[in-house]
């Protein structure tokens, strides 16, 4: 039992060594010398740490006889006792390795003279404390270079170690043998290698294995097998199959135990044949087989020791012992292998090896399910298919081991129970692979974690857009927008295709610079001519002495000409009411609509009290090529036939008088008694001017009838242009602020124009509804989303005759603005709407808008990474070069808006 | 509603850093939800006396009561239903020597759990949720272990024999007159590790998942019968008209519920009037591209309903909508929802009808297979999101 503790104490001794610490390693070495030691205590006093090993040493110190040596190699450089400690305890440890199986008393004794004597030489001890004693840069290569060149195999405690106790002779001869091969393999002949020599040559205990080979029966121990006489056996030493088994030997003495690594944590050795096997399966199947059975009667008959049928069992730890049967005496090539290796503490490896065993009955096969047997024509298994791991096996046998291998059992986690317990084999491999992925899944929280910042600057975007006008202004907003984070325009919403689809068309359908000033400058003049018409009339109607008042008015007003209107370019009622002149007057001019205490008659009142811009003028919604304005003038009484001719008459030289000298205008004033108008043309513009009033909307039994009714222009006619009035003025206030409308009702009125089917639409009922749909949208829209929000409506059955109709806001009772369209009509209209609707959705709104599908954007996605600068119309003249004043339209609209803007704020 | 879910489902919990370069990824651009009258009435108030819908309200009336499935019916489905659930749990708790799979729960979904289930389709669904990974013998071991056990307890009844077979999602018991489909599904965390050709479909497995999401929702929100009742009558009608058969019963459930409930006063709509609504809404593009249609309440966030239909469906069903919207509003009801066979059973969506010398036309498709893909910018940004699984 104490040697037991002692031999523990050798391979601690190693286990220490590994951990690099001087004076432990050297208590190893020494605490094998206890064994024979009976006691000694005279050094202890001297080392520091008083460990058991320490005692150990002591004791050895003492027997040995050669305290100085000792004392000077405890006090030796490091690394070069650790490199003698190493050796000696990897030496320990393999010959250790007996015991704890085996643990016989008789090996213990034979030990100790086999090894004891070597340590204790006192020359090759004493070099080696010289060494120590001259420092670590002279000890070190020396030693070192003797471990390294006798390339040590690793297995050879493996043999000692399960060699049962009834063959302690084994192992020596083995070790006799490594020994040998040392002697080839190993390169420098130092001390120690002599040394060795001598210590384990003297051995008696090896002397009895070459004498079997000796006798009749011809074994080769390297391939174990015997042959049948001397000759035969010379043969075999010289065939291909021993030289390969040798060399293989040697091969993996020199390597380690590179052999032994393949094997895994369970793997069992049949150490009668050599044999190694992956499980307890296969080491069965072995035991079971014609090739162990031969060998252990061969065994038999030799007289050889026949280890127990116990199989081997290999750990992962005991690298060393798994190698090829043949191994150097020192572990020396595999030094660094022995010290690292089996630096595991003794007990601890029997430990693991307990669970371990524990552990391989509990391996149940899994996926039974999932082998499918072939079955031949009589109904017997063939062979079977594991449809996991797909592969197959004839035996019965191994598809039972197949499924508890390690390999069925990752399969079987992998693709059914992934909860299944299955070994893990750390390699190399599953290592990058594991850090491969935290690495990634680091990237991957970067990535979220960007993200949600990124969402969380778009639901500040997003705040903003549903705000209220960002179409108007993002140019202006967006730079200090953001989160100050470096995004860029974080305020910016990216043009989708169908929003650069619609302002091409708008900057396409939108009028000329040219037209539009033909027509303002027409308008202008006809408004100006209507004033000094009505200026004329009130004179003609007046009282001399107010005349003369009157014209002092018109040319006071004409001084202040740049404060005051000159005509009603602002869409507003020009009103041809001087300030100071008749004051409730300018209370019925400013409410057009309301006819309420409209004072009549009166001396002093004009006839003409003002004239106002309507429709598509007044909207701001004329297109290319729109020729035809109106006017609106709103008269104080009934306007009647004669007035009407009266304008026809004078207006064509008011006309003359306001147009300038350089103009060369030529104003053709027509009546038009039917229609309530007359119709100023200078040739390439129309100005119908209408004249009304708002007593006409009384009642005509409830007025007063003075005048003879049929002067009277049309009633229809007169509350048409009322009508007129009322619309543009909703228009200014309503529908032009809101986001994308105008240009939206422009490219409906376009779309009105072109195709049949939409033609019944009329255009207020059409700027009724489109104004609905944008006024119901919870933000602001885009001019691509506006249109298909218009034909969404219009799919969805709003103008069909279940829906609510339009309900028209410029008059008092309920009426439909569009309550005069037929059903055939609607039906038409709705097709067509939802044919435009799917188009639209699925990119086909060129056809829609009747245009050539634009080219893509070339940084469709990165227009919002960099900040635009520019004005958004820029980039549409540019995609639009064939239009060139797309710029020029585009700053008109804005123009426009804002002047509507600022007057609907008056 | 589509902001509040953009939060939920992914919480990463706050890893700081600003100044960080932009995100390189195009962004999702927020869709609009489509114009919808009853969310636009203060926009469009009625000027004209509403029409007389008692017509249409009959004859949805009188069509849901024929959709309803008869008592007998609906004892047979529970009766063979609770046998199952009875079996499955056993398994769930005590599998004893059952080893084919491991079953962690057992769910009852689809339209028997949600009450809408149609008179002649006795199938109700239930999804198993296995512990172990769902291959094909492990549905295979389950459904013979589950066609012995059933007909253990059918036997003791002196019911007649049930039989299982194997499909693509799972199996399904057939009784003699009821049927259970049992839907196959996995843990979540089980997903990524399938493999298609050992085991069933990832699609259909996380199929199974959402419709437990799905019918959890439905309890939680969509109890009221108006739905049932609307759900029953679209579910029909979309069966009996090609375009709209591609909508799965889950978006015809959102939509119900939305065309339901989804108003400004949050009362329950009128049949008549969620179902002229619902048909305005497919035809007003509810379930196109570009559109914010439906988000679907059981998935990450700024996923859509309707993106699991592709491009082409997605125009006919809003084309066969349309067309069916029009002959609605012509007053031709009683087709559209099956109490007449129009012209011996022909498909009205696609014929030109004439209605009081209105005609009624069907529309062309809009979609094309262009060779040049569509661009998807912000069109059909299908599936970008819709990969993440809540």
């Amino acid at each position: 039992m104490m040697a037991a503790n002692n031999y523990f104490g050798f391979t601690h001794g190693g286990t220490q060594y590994g951990a690099a610490t001087a004076s432990a390693a050297y208590g190893g070495q020494t605490g094998y010398a206890v064994a024979p030691a009976a006691t000694a205590a005279t050094y202890g006093t001297q080392r520091a740490a008083a460990t058991g090993y320490d005692t150990a040493y002591q004791a050895a110190a003492a027997t040995q006889g050669n305290l100085h040596a000792a004392h000077a190699h405890a006090h030796a450089a490091a690394a070069a006792a650790s490199a003698y400690d190493a050796s000696k305890s990897a030496y320990y440890q393999q010959a250790a390795a007996a015991y704890p199986t085996a643990a016989p008393p008789q090996p213990q004794p034979a030990y100790d003279t086999t090894a004891k004597p070597a340590y204790s030489t006192p020359a090759t001890y004493a070099q080696y404390g010289q060494g120590g004693a001259r420092g670590s840069g002279g000890a070190k290569p020396a030693y070192g270079s003797v471990y390294t060149a006798t390339t040590a195999a690793a297995s050879y405690p493996s043999q000692p170690y399960t060699a049962p106790a009834a063959q302690p002779a084994k192992p020596l001869y083995n070790a006799a043998s490594m020994y040998v091969a040392q002697q080839k393999t190993g390169g420098g002949g130092s001390g120690w290698k002599n040394y060795n020599k001598s210590g384990v040559g003297a051995t008696p205990q090896r002397r009895p294995k070459p004498q079997p080979k000796a006798q009749q029966l011809h074994y080769c121990d390297v391939c174990r097998i015997s042959c049948a006489g001397p000759q035969t056996y010379k043969e075999h030493l010289e065939g291909q199959k021993h030289k390969k088994k040798e060399a293989a030997v040697k091969v993996a003495a020199a390597g380690g135990a590179a052999g032994a690594r393949a094997c895994g944590a369970s793997a069992l050795r049949c150490e009668l044949c050599d044999v190694t096997c992956t499980g307890a399966d296969a080491y069965a199947a072995h035991v079971r087989g014609i090739k162990h059975q031969k060998v252990v009667k061969l065994h038999t008959m030799l007289g050889k020791p026949i280890p127990s049928t116990e199989p081997t069992k290999l750990t992962p730890a005991k690298k060393t012992v798994a190698g090829a049967p043949k191994v150097s005496f020192v572990a020396s090539g595999g030094l660094s292998t022995v010290g690292a290796s089996s630096s595991v503490p003794r007990p601890a490896d029997k430990e693991d090896e307990k669970v371990e065993e524990e552990d391989e009955p509990e391996v149940q096969p899994v996926g039974q399910d999932y082998i499918e047997e072939i079955r031949g024509d009589d109904g017997k298994a063939l062979s079977f298919n594991c449809k996991l791991c797909d592969c197959k096996f004839n035996d019965p046998n191994a598809k039972e081991m197949h499924m508890k291998g390690r390999r069925h059992r990752l399969q079987y986690k992998k693709k059914v129970q992934p909860d299944l317990e299955v070994k893990v084999k750390p390699s190399m491999h599953q290592r990058k692979l594991a850090e491969a992925k935290a690495q990634r899944m680091l990237v991957r929280d970067e990535l979220w974690a960007r993200r949600r910042m990124h969402e969380a600057g778009e639901d500040d975007e997003r705040a903003y857009w549903e705000g209220a006008d960002w179409w108007r202004g993002p140019h202006h907003h967006h730079h200090h927008q953001g989160m100050g984070m470096g995004y860029g325009p974080v305020g910016r919403r990216p043009e989708t295709s169908d929003d650069r689809h619609v302002l091409a068309k708008h900057a396409e359908i939108y009028p000329p610079e040219q037209q539009l000033q033909e027509i303002q400058r027409a308008v202008s003049h006809t408004e100006k001519a209507l004033k000094s018409l009505s200026d004329a009339l009130a004179d003609h109607a007046r009282p001399k002495n107010q005349a003369g008042k009157a014209v002092i008015k018109t040319e006071d007003k004409k001084d202040d000409k740049p404060e005051g209107k000159e005509d009603g370019r602002d869409n507003q009622l020009f009103s041809f009411v001087g300030e100071g002149e008749a004051a409730p007057a300018s209370g019925d001019g400013a409410g057009a609509g309301g006819a309420g205490g409209a004072p009549v008659g009166g001396p002093g009142v004009r006839a003409l009290k003002g004239v106002m811009r309507v429709g598509l003028l007044a909207k701001g919604l004329l297109l290319r090529g729109d020729r035809d304005v109106r006017l609106v003038v709103l008269c104080h009484d009934r306007p009647t036939v004669t007035l009407l001719k009266r304008v026809a008459n004078d207006l064509p030289h008011h006309l003359n008088k306001v147009k300038g000298p350089n103009e060369d205008a030529k104003y053709k004033v027509e009546l038009q008694p039917a229609e309530g108008a007359v119709q100023v043309s200078d040739g390439t513009v129309n100005v119908v001017v209408s004249l009304t009033s708002a007593v006409m909307r009384e009642p005509a039994e409830g007025g007063d009838i003075k005048r003879d009714d049929k002067d009277v222009l049309p009633r229809q006619k007169c509350l048409d242009a009322l009508a007129a009035l009322r619309h543009a003025k909703w228009f200014q206030a309503r529908a032009a602020s809101l986001q994308s409308c105008v240009i939206i009702i422009r490219i409906m009125r376009d779309l009105c124009r072109r195709i049949p089917n939409w033609t019944p639409l009329n255009p207020y009922a059409m700027e009724l509804l489109v104004s609905g749909v944008m006024q119901s949208a919870s933000g602001a829209l885009s001019p691509g989303e506006a249109l298909r929000r218009v034909m969404e409506a219009l799919a969805g059955g709003l103008i069909l005759e279940h829906g609510p109709g339009l309900r028209d806001p410029c008059e008092k009772e309920l009426v439909d603005a569009l309550g005069n369209m037929p059903a055939q009509k609607r039906e038409d209209l709705t097709a067509s709407a939802q044919q435009f609707l799917r188009q639209i959705a699925f990119r086909q709104i060129n056809k829609v808008l009747d245009m050539e599908p634009l080219p893509k954007v070339k940084h469709a996605s990165g227009g919002w990474k960099f900040p635009r600068k520019r004005r958004r119309s820029n980039t549409d003249a540019d995609q639009d070069t064939h239009n060139g004043d797309g710029k020029v339209v585009k700053t008109e609209e804005k123009a426009d808006v804002s002047e509507i803007n600022s007057n609907a704020k008056k | 509603m589509v902001r509040g879910a953009g939060r939920g489902g992914r919480g990463i919990p706050g890893r700081g850093g600003m100044g960080r370069p932009p995100f390189s990824r195009p962004r999702v651009l927020m869709l609009r939800p489509p114009f919808d009258l009853i969310l636009a009435e203060p926009a469009f108030p009625r000027c004209k006396p509403a029409p007389d819908d008692a017509a249409l309200t009959q004859a949805l009336l009188k069509r849901h009561a024929e959709l309803c499935p008869t008592p007998t019916e609906q004892s047979a489905v529970l009766s063979i239903v609770t046998k199952l659930q009875t079996v499955l749990d056993n398994l769930v708790v005590a599998p004893g020597d059952f080893a084919a799979c491991q079953l962690e729960e057992v769910r009852q979904v689809g339209s028997y759990k949600k009450g809408t289930m149609m008179a002649g389709k006795n199938v109700a669904d239930i999804v198993v949720i296995m512990k172990t990974l769902p291959t094909k013998e492990a549905v295979e071991g389950l459904s013979n272990k589950v066609n012995e056990e059933l007909n253990k307890l059918m036997r003791a009844e002196g019911l007649g024999n049930v039989s299982s077979t194997c499909h693509e999602r799972g199996f399904t018991v057939t009784a003699a007159t009821a049927a259970v489909r049992v839907l196959v599904t996995t843990l979540h965390q089980n997903l990524r590790k399938l493999e298609p050709e050992v085991h069933l479909d990832y699609k259909v497995i996380s199929s199974h998942l959402a419709a437990i999401r799905h019918s959890r929702w439905f309890e939680e929100n969509a109890h009221h019968s108006s739905i049932k009742v609307l759900i029953r009558l679209l579910r029909d009608m979309c069966a009996r008209h090609s375009g709209l058969e591609p909508l799965t019963p889950w978006m015809i459930d959102l939509l119900a519920h939305h065309c339901i409930m989804n108003n400004p006063a949050r009362q329950a709509l009128p049949i008549n009037v969620a179902f002229r609504r619902s048909l305005s809404l497919l035809a007003g593009g509810l379930f196109l591209p570009g559109c914010a249609g439906l988000p679907d309440p059981c998935e990450a966030a700024h996923s859509r309903a309707h993106t699991a239909l592709d491009l082409a469906a997605q125009d006919h069903a809003a084309a066969t909508a349309q067309t069916l919207l029009r002959v609605v509003a012509r007053g031709g009801h009683r087709y559209v929802l099956g109490l007449q066979a129009f012209e011996g059973g022909k498909d009205i969506s696609t014929e030109i009808t004439v209605w009081d010398g209105v005609v009624v036309s069907p529309l062309a498709p809009a979609y094309h297979d262009s060779p040049e893909p569509m661009d998807t910018e912000d069109k059909d940004d299908d599936g970008i999101q819709d990969g993440v699984a809540a």
